[in-house]
Parts: C-alpha cells; sequence; structure tokens
C-alpha cells in the first residue's frame, strides 16, 4: 500500500504546486498509531502528512460540504465507498464537479479499529500493509502484525459492492478487495426483518435507549446537507430535546427515512457512534427495501440514475391507473 | 478520623447487597459490550474490572434529561409541582479520575448559586472510589495531576490487590459507613494501604501503554493566559465535524439548555438536557447574531474551558484524563496531543 501512499503524495503535490487546486483532503497518521485522522493540506510541502493504509476507515466526503464555500479547488481522497457519496452530493448540486479532483483509491480493505487498538502498540510506526487473502499484515517499527480477515476485515468492506471509486480523476492501486458475492445478499437485514416483532422492538430498544443524541452519526454523514436540521430547530419542536426511549427512537426513524434512497451505505454513521448502535442495518434495510420495490442500484454507484425517490418517472407502474 | 480495613471480593458484593437495604445503589454494569452506571438490585451484577464507563458516573448527579419542574394552568392559575429527588444513595465504583471530575463539577453547581439538583443528590450519595487494576492506552490522569490509586473525592476508596481490597474511611461519612458494617472488613493499617497504593501506582504507570511525552499544564496555561487568537485553532478544528461525543462523555462538561414541553398548552413541564459547546447554535442568540460562528472558535472554548477557564475559576483543570473522549472523537482529536503540541508552539515563542 506504500506505493498508493507515495502516488497520492505524488499527484497532490503536482496538483498544488501546479495550483490546480488549493487544498488537499486526505488521511494523515494519528496520535495514536492505531488511527489515522483526516488531514488538510495547503501547501505542496507538507504532502508528507498524507498517508494511506487499512486504517484510512472514514470517510471524507462530508468535508465537502464544510468547505462548500471554498473559493478554490479542492482534491479528496477516496475508496470506493466513498466515492458513492461524491456522486451522491454532485446529484443533489452540494458540489461542483469542477471544483472537485477525486483521488480515488481501487481499497485492498479496512481494519476493524477495535481489532487495531487491540493489536498495535501506540508508537508502531506503519511502514508497508498488505491486504489479500492471507489476511491484513502491516509492517510496523514493532514488529509484523497480522490479522485474518475473518478477524480483522471491516463488515462494510466484506459487504463490498465496489472496491473501484465509481468516479474518479486520478486512480491509485492496482487491484481493491473483492467481496464474496454471497455477502453481497444483504444476510445481515435478513436476519432481522424474520424475527419476531417483539424481539425486533427489543433489538432496536437496548441500542436507541442508550443514544445520546450527540448527532455524530447525522453530522459525519454525507447524505446530510440541510442548513437547518430538524433536530436542532426549538419552535416548532418536531423531537423534544429530551433523551429518552421514545424521543431516541423517533430521531433515528426520521432520520432513516430522511435519507432513504440517498444513504450510500457508506457506514460512517455506525463508525463514528459512540453508543456502538449498529446503523447500519436500519439503513440498510431500506437500501434493500427499495432495490427490491423499485430495483434501484446502490445509491452513489451511477451519476445518470437518480435516487429511486427524488424523481418521477411517466412510465411509471402506479401512474398506468 | 480515617480508618483502614480489608474486604474480600465476596465480602463486597454482600456489603453493597446490604447497603441496598436502605439506599439506592449505583454501579457499573455492562450491558451490551459497554459499562454503564445503572441502579443495581443484585451486587452480583456489577462489574469490578471494566476499564472506564462509557458515560461517566457525572450523570448521577446531573442527569442527561431532568425535570426542573411541571406546571399545570387552571381557571388562569398556575401550579408549579417540584419533581422528588432520590433519597440515601451509593455511588459504587468511581474510578480515580471521575472521582476528580466530580471535585471539578462541585463549584460549579455548588458555588455562587446553588443547585438544588445537584446539590440535592450530591448531598444525599455516599461515593466508593475503586480504584484501577490497569492503565489503558487512552489513559492520562496521571499527566494531569491524577493517579490510578488517588482516593481524592470518595468517601470510600477501595485499592484493589489481586482478588479483594484495601478500604480506607477517607470521609467521616466513609469511615461510619465502614464502622456500620465492620462485619464485611477485616483489619489493616494506613502503612499497609499506602505502601500498597505507593507500590500499585508504579505498577500500573510501568504499564501504561499511552501516549508518550512528558505534560507542563502551567505553561500551557500561561501560553493560553496571553494567547487567544493562535492560527493552531482553525487548523485544528478542520477535522472537527461538530458532534457533541466529547463534550457529553466528559466527566466535567457541564453544559445544558432549558426547554418547556406543553403539548396540550396547559400542562407541561420545564426540562433541562445536556447541551454541548461544539454545536453551532449552542451561542445562537435570538437576534441572529453568534459570537462562535466557526469551529474554529467552538473547538478552541472547549479547550480553553478545559486548560485555563475551568482553572482561572475554580482553581482545577478541566481535565481529568479519562480519555473518553481520545477513544470516540471519530476525528481524533486528542487532548493528550493538543497539550504537547501547545507546549511545542509555547516553547517556540
Amino acid at each position: 500500500m506504500k506505493g498508493i501512499e507515495e502516488q497520492i503524495r505524488a499527484t497532490s503535490s503536482q496538483l498544488l504546486a501546479a495550483g490546480d487546486v488549493q487544498l488537499v483532503i486526505g488521511y494523515g497518521a494519528g496520535s495514536d498509531n492505531s488511527k489515522t485522522m483526516p488531514v488538510f493540506i495547503k501547501r505542496a510541502e507538507d504532502v508528507g502528512k498524507l498517508v494511506f493504509n487499512p486504517l484510512c476507515v472514514s470517510n471524507l466526503a462530508n468535508y465537502l460540504l464544510h468547505w462548500n464555500n471554498f473559493e478554490g479547488k479542492i482534491a479528496i481522497v477516496v475508496k470506493g465507498c466513498d466515492s458513492r457519496s461524491i456522486i451522491r452530493l454532485l446529484q443533489d448540486k452540494q458540489i461542483e464537479r469542477e471544483k472537485i479532483v477525486v483521488l480515488g483509491v481501487n481499497c485492498p480493505g479496512q481494519l476493524k479499529s477495535g481489532q487495531a487498538e487491540a493489536k498495535i502498540p501506540v508508537e508502531a510506526v506503519l511502514s508497508e500493509a498488505t491486504v489479500d487473502n492471507g489476511g491484513i499484515k502491516l509492517q510496523t517499527s514493532g514488529g509484523l502484525i497480522t490479522f485474518s480477515l475473518e478477524e480483522g476485515l471491516l463488515e462494510k468492506c466484506r459487504q463490498c459492492e465496489s472496491s473501484r471509486p465509481v468516479v474518479s480523476d486520478y486512480l491509485f492501486g492496482e487491484k481493491g478487495f473483492e467481496a464474496d458475492k454471497a455477502a453481497l445478499q444483504f444476510n445481515d437485514v435478513a436476519a432481522l426483518e424474520g424475527a419476531p416483532l417483539e424481539e425486533k422492538s427489543r433489538y432496536w430498544d437496548k441500542y436507541f435507549e442508550r443514544c445520546l443524541r450527540c448527532y455524530a452519526c447525522r453530522n459525519s454523514c454525507p447524505a446530510c446537507s440541510c442548513r437547518e436540521c430538524v433536530f436542532d430547530m426549538v419552535e416548532p419542536d418536531w423531537v423534544a430535546k429530551t433523551v429518552n426511549l421514545s424521543d431516541n427512537t423517533a430521531f433515528h426513524m426520521i432520520r432513516a427515512f430522511h435519507v432513504a434512497g440517498r444513504c450510500t451505505d457508506c457506514g460512517e454513521c455506525e463508525r463514528v457512534c459512540p453508543a456502538e448502535i449498529p446503523l447500519r442495518i436500519l439503513n440498510r434495510k431500506i437500501i434493500k427495501d427499495i432495490k427490491e420495490l423499485f430495483g434501484a442500484p446502490m445509491p452513489g454507484s451511477d451519476l445518470e440514475a437518480l435516487p429511486a425517490l427524488s424523481f418521477y418517472a411517466v412510465n411509471d407502474p402506479e401512474s398506468q391507473n | 478520623m480515617a480508618v483502614y480495613k480489608k474486604i474480600t471480593k465476596d465480602n463486597l458484593v454482600q456489603f453493597l447487597q446490604e447497603l441496598t437495604k436502605d439506599r439506592i445503589l449505583i454501579a457499573p454494569v455492562r450491558e451490551h459490550e459497554l459499562v454503564s452506571f445503572s441502579p443495581v438490585a443484585d451486587a452480583g451484577k456489577v462489574d469490578f474490572t471494566f476499564q472506564n464507563s462509557f458515560v461517566p458516573p457525572k450523570s448521577w448527579f446531573f442527569p442527561q434529561t431532568e425535570q426542573i419542574f411541571s406546571f399545570r394552568i387552571e381557571d388562569g392559575k398556575y401550579e408549579l409541582s417540584a419533581p422528588s429527588l432520590p433519597g440515601g444513595t451509593v455511588l459504587f465504583g468511581v474510578h480515580p479520575c471521575d472521582l476528580k471530575s466530580i471535585l471539578a463539577l462541585d463549584p460549579v453547581f455548588d458555588g455562587k448559586f446553588d443547585d438544588n439538583y445537584y446539590c440535592t443528590r450530591r448531598k444525599n450519595t455516599i461515593i466508593i472510589g475503586l480504584g484501577c487494576q490497569s492503565v489503558g492506552r487512552n489513559c492520562f490522569c496521571f499527566k494531569v495531576g491524577g493517579g490510578p490509586l488517588e482516593s481524592n473525592g470518595a468517601d470510600i476508596f477501595l485499592t484493589p490487590t489481586g482478588g479483594d481490597f484495601l478500604a480506607e474511611g477517607v470521609t467521616n461519612q466513609g469511615t461510619d459507613l465502614i464502622n456500620k458494617h465492620s462485619r464485611f472488613f477485616s483489619d489493616s493499617s494506613a502503612e499497609q494501604v499506602d505502601k500498597e497504593k505507593r507500590e500499585g501506582t508504579d505498577r500500573l504507570l510501568k504499564q501504561s501503554t499511552g501516549l508518550k511525552g512528558d505534560f507542563n499544564l502551567p505553561k500551557v496555561k500561561a501560553f493560553l493566559d496571553a494567547n487567544y487568537e493562535i492560527p493552531y485553532w482553525e487548523d485544528l478544528s478542520y477535522r472537527c465535524l461538530g458532534c457533541g461525543i466529547c463534550t457529553y462523555l466528559c466527566p466535567t462538561c457541564h453544559c445544558f439548555d432549558i426547554n418547556d414541553y406543553a403539548r396540550s398548552g396547559l400542562e407541561g413541564e420545564r426540562i433541562r438536557c445536556w447541551d454541548s459547546c461544539q454545536f453551532k447554535d449552542f451561542t445562537l442568540m435570538a437576534g441572529g447574531h453568534n459570537p462562535r460562528p466557526s469551529k474554529k472558535e467552538r473547538v478552541r472554548n472547549r479547550f480553553m474551558h478545559k486548560f485555563k477557564y475551568h482553572e482561572d475559576r475554580y482553581n482545577i483543570f478541566g481535565c481529568v484524563g479519562c480519555g473518553r473522549c481520545v477513544q470516540k472523537c471519530p476525528v481524533n482529536i486528542d487532548p493528550r496531543k493538543i497539550i504537547l503540541d501547545l507546549q511545542e508552539v509555547a516553547g517556540n515563542d
């Protein structure tokens, strides 16, 4: 993966030096070597801060919303999953294509944060990483650290539709992770769908009960672009600020339906949730339903395919009546 | 009068069970992978080995959602009723970082103005502190003036020794409680407890796997006193998502918002809920002005509060090194790194 990192640095350096972009949003080394963090590079001499490895779990696309008043052009590093957010932001006209340079990575797969923290010492500097069928191997200053795919690979990588970015101006890496076809069948959702109503209710209650309403799920979500969020409103108070099972459930249900048809299953909401609420299951249920009802592809996988709930087709079977 | 005792794990469970007869027991329990301080009826369910609770125990004294009063309007007359607050309580299993955080919260709620809700709960609660059995990679209490076996803030403090515990009555209230239930305890001495805490602290700190580098908090404070506008805050704020994780999980953060809910118009309640200085509408005023308009001001405020304002106001730092924000911040905003960075910036002056 060192090659990808070097290519990201070289391209960023060229783009910044030539004035083609004024900002690069990418991944940098974290305070603890089991983590990376988003970095914002404005000068070609700082591109050495950019890294790419299996610890680049976050989706950086949401930052394009933070920078949508930026006058210059922005280069952004995206993995296959993250690239769908770029398409979605373009479809919603939240970003302008000509102001964005997409640095796409054929993603080899990403490591579970818990596993990384359990096995990578704070001071162990990563020098090289590989992900293949043999597992995830990290060469560090503290020695070789290995994870089997079973223990180490993120659930969302296992279910990856396309490790190759669906949009990119530059593409780095030879070949990304190829998920097992069987893993793409929404089995996680189906397992819960089949459970009796009371069991499903108990399942969600135990998680929603401990929601802190910190709004990290919303704030990290590339589909959340409202200028004023309904959950911040006091008048009218659509959802009370009180934190309890009832209002927390309302919060999560409203959010899930609000991003229905627009959620690209990037998994940021679940990744950032401090209460470890399995939010992807909720969003994937809706993705699965829309897929089955409308034959719609994964949102964000095709620039020309508008979200199923966001356009009207004159040949819609229901309009024939 | 301090008292020094020993208690076995089995007796500790029985002691806690005995306390539930006339008090509410709030203790750490593990539910669905996370440890929380919850009301416990069966002391056998208490988790004695947890590293850190998900939400800090401040939520017992200052719940995330709390009714201030309820109201009713009838025949043009207002009728207010105060909520009933919990009576006698034992808050068990508070680690030293969180004990210290309660000492940092006391002057906020019980200072110039008494907050009846906090003060009543605080007065009615006996705190049993529990020394740490390991120092996590995100822990840094020992770098901000604390330690994994510091008893400050507890009424009774337990130092783990293998499977059993040494018990100190730190306050009179704590000593009285031990004496009243002396059948669960056997004798120890100040010397033994001291020695175990000293040696235990050395052993725990040697095992620490966290970020290296020494802190000089007075230097950081002096730098912040003299420097309000520095480019560092803007750079740091770029990656902040503006969520409330750090503030809600911080054991010393204490901001709240007040709302009235009266769906029928004639009866309802006034509620206070935690609020976060990282939310963009936190300082939004009625006229539309926002004195902290961007993430830069908001992120700066959080760290100025921890390392300057709280110290200015109450002579105690607002960070106790529990490491919850280090662990849970989705974008790696790490106060340890910020302290080291600020020391470096200050050094270059």
